[in-house]
């Protein structure tokens, strides 16, 4: 377990290392001034001049790489050209709200994806299979802004149930009730498509499992059909482990548009907002994060998994 | 025994639309009732179903209708496109990596895996932001984003041949490296890439629009139905039925062609169980 959880570690540095340079490229390569492009047009000289110090921009390409990555790895992401405070800062601030929506999402997305699958695995052929099939192929497809905007227009102007952005009322009591009922919307939009993916997965391993050896044997062995769905199910669970990190980067990539149209203050909205103000450091900064959080739970999903079936160790 | 054509009502009907689909694109001119860059000032944001504009109009008063089809074009190659470039380049890594020896395999393989590190729409944000908004940005970054995946697929397909007797009775009689991967590898790999890329086409469409959503693909005034979703937006609290139709658009296009490509993964006999993650 040491060796494999060793190895792989060690696998992941090459990986980081590519994903810096890629995320330095982004801003390395930028066609036209690159303090123009930091500092904004109008800039100061004196401003001009400190930032290509500090960039090294005379110095070669690897160079400068070398220098940025040094000062990534003390978390010195550089200064936001639209807020004009430290990348990491901001950073920091926002990432809590996204932790909380995607780990709201994320537990949609196993139960009610291991709810659809299994549903769909039971009676393949019948017609609850059918439509739990359908369901799936149709949260997979649904884009998290089409969600979004569809669930707004539903529930929060329409039928007035849910707020429609935001994360408390500005003349609310506030408190975890009013949290919750402005986390709802933004989550179940966040969560579709991974749940749709979980269903799908689930379904084929639950599949395989109740068409296998031990559901026969513990059929013949005179268990009800609910003993029997409750062990294979158990026997199943280590599928949803498998895809993981893949749930997780489609939480992660949809929070961009999800907290936009929901004005949810997390990584996403502040992704968007540096965009549209072409605040590259913050866009940088941001690319960085989650490349990085990406690849570090990807690793923690492979740990779990070796952790649970000895198989994966090899 | 797999179903013939006429078993699998599904199959046919996606393929009709997606047919449909198609034809309005390419008809577009004869297809929308209006001209989609004209304007009306007393017509603006009327909600679907007024009298002489079927789906309303945006905030400047343009037919919605037309924009929606006349949009069609810009999204439909940001979607279709990117697929066919990765289909080229992936297939031709995926090759060259499978033939090509332990050093180039490791090196391709583990530069493609930088690339796989990336939530696709970040990889997407990354290389756009290098490049001026508009059609060209979409289709390179998607390109950038589906290419690992395709190659992946490629690379596994030529692993699984390479040590069969056929290729090894080739090289015996002398064929070159070239001659190999063209003659022997490329028509088994060719299809088995070809019915996986097809199963992006509908993820290929959702992050186009996206990119456009975002600012990064393309920009208004052209039509297209990620930067319909951002010129609409401002309208989605006073007239919510105007405001998510290119949503739905998107969301109906994405059914259409995912369940297209299930279909004909199913039909070519292939699980899917080992596919690669870019593609649902």
């Amino acid at each position: 377990m040491t060796g494999f959880l060793l190895r792989r570690v060690l696998l992941a540095v090459p990986t980081l290392l590519g994903v810096t340079v890629v995320v330095f490229a982004t801003v390395a390569l930028v066609p036209g001034d690159p303090l123009t492009a930091f500092l904004g047009p109008g800039a100061p000289p004196e401003a001009r001049q400190e930032l290509s110090e500090r960039l090294g921009l005379e110095r070669p390409l690897p160079v400068r790489y070398l220098g940025w990555l040094a000062h990534a790895l003390h978390g010195d992401l550089g200064v936001s050209i639209s807020a004009q405070r430290p990348v990491q800062e901001l950073l920091g601030s926002a990432l809590g709200q996204t932790l909380l929506l995607t780990g709201a999402a994320f537990l949609l997305v196993l139960t009610g994806g291991v709810l659809l699958g299994a549903l769909g695995a039971v009676r393949p052929d019948r017609l609850p299979g059918k439509v739990c099939g359908a369901l799936s192929t149709l949260a997979v497809s649904a884009p998290q802004y089409s969600v979004a905007l569809l669930l707004i227009a539903v529930f929060a102007v329409r039928l007035r149930w849910l707020p429609a952005g935001g994360t408390h009322d500005v003349f609310g009591s506030g408190g975890p009730a009013d949290l919750l009922r402005h986390l709802v919307l933004p989550a179940v939009a966040a969560a579709l498509v991974p749940l749709g993916l979980t269903a799908k997965v689930f379904r084929a391993a639950l599949a395989a499992v109740l068409a296998g050896e031990l559901a026969d044997s513990l059929r013949a062995r005179g268990l009800s059909r609910a003993a029997v769905l409750r062990h294979c199910v158990h026997n199943a669970s280590p599928a949803l482990l498998t895809i993981g990190g893949l749930q997780l980067a489609y939480l992660l990539e949809g929070v961009v548009f999800v907290e936009t149209l929901f004005a949810w203050p997390g990584i996403g909205r502040l992704l968007f907002d540096a965009l549209s103000a072409r605040d590259l450091p913050l866009v940088q900064g941001g690319v960085l994060l989650v490349a990085v959080a990406f690849v570090g739970i990807n690793l923690l999903v492979d740990a779990a998994h070796a952790a649970v079936d000895p198989r994966v160790r090899g | 025994m797999k179903p013939t054509l006429r078993q699998d009502p599904v199959l046919l009907l996606s393929l009709g639309a997606a047919l449909l689909l198609l034809l309005v694109t390419l008809a577009a001119p004869l297809a929308a009732p209006y001209d989609p860059a004209a304007g009306s000032l007393d017509a603006r944001l009327l909600d679907p179903g007024a009298a002489d504009h079927l789906l309303g109009t945006d905030g400047q008063g343009r037919d919605l209708l037309s924009r929606l089809i006349w949009a069609a074009r810009a999204s439909l190659v940001g979607g279709l496109v990117p697929v066919l470039l990765a289909t080229v380049l992936g297939t031709l890594l995926g090759i060259t990596a499978g033939l090509g020896g332990r050093i180039t395999e490791q090196a391709l393989l583990r530069s493609l895996d930088v690339l796989y590190a990336f939530p696709g729409v970040l990889l997407a944000i990354a290389v756009a932001t290098l490049l001026r908004p508009g059609l060209g940005a979409t289709v390179l970054a998607l390109s950038v984003v589906l290419t690992p995946a395709v190659a992946r697929v490629g690379f596994t397909e030529v692993r699984r041949i390479r040590t069969a007797e056929y290729l090894e009775a080739a090289r015996v009689s002398g064929a070159g490296a070239f001659e190999l991967a063209v003659r022997q590898v490329l028509p088994v790999v060719a299809p088995v890439v070809l019915v996986y890329a097809s199963s992006l086409v509908g993820l290929a469409v959702v992050y186009a629009a996206g990119l456009s959503f975002l600012g990064l693909g393309v920009a208004p005034p052209t039509a297209e139905w990620g930067a319909m979703l951002d010129e609409l937006r401002p309208a989605l609290l006073t007239h919510p039925w105007v405001a998510v139709q290119p949503a739905v658009v998107i969301l109906l296009v994405s059914v259409l062609f995912n369940t297209l490509g299930e279909r004909l993964r199913r039909r070519l006999g292939d699980s899917g169980a080992q596919l690669p993650a870019v593609a649902r």
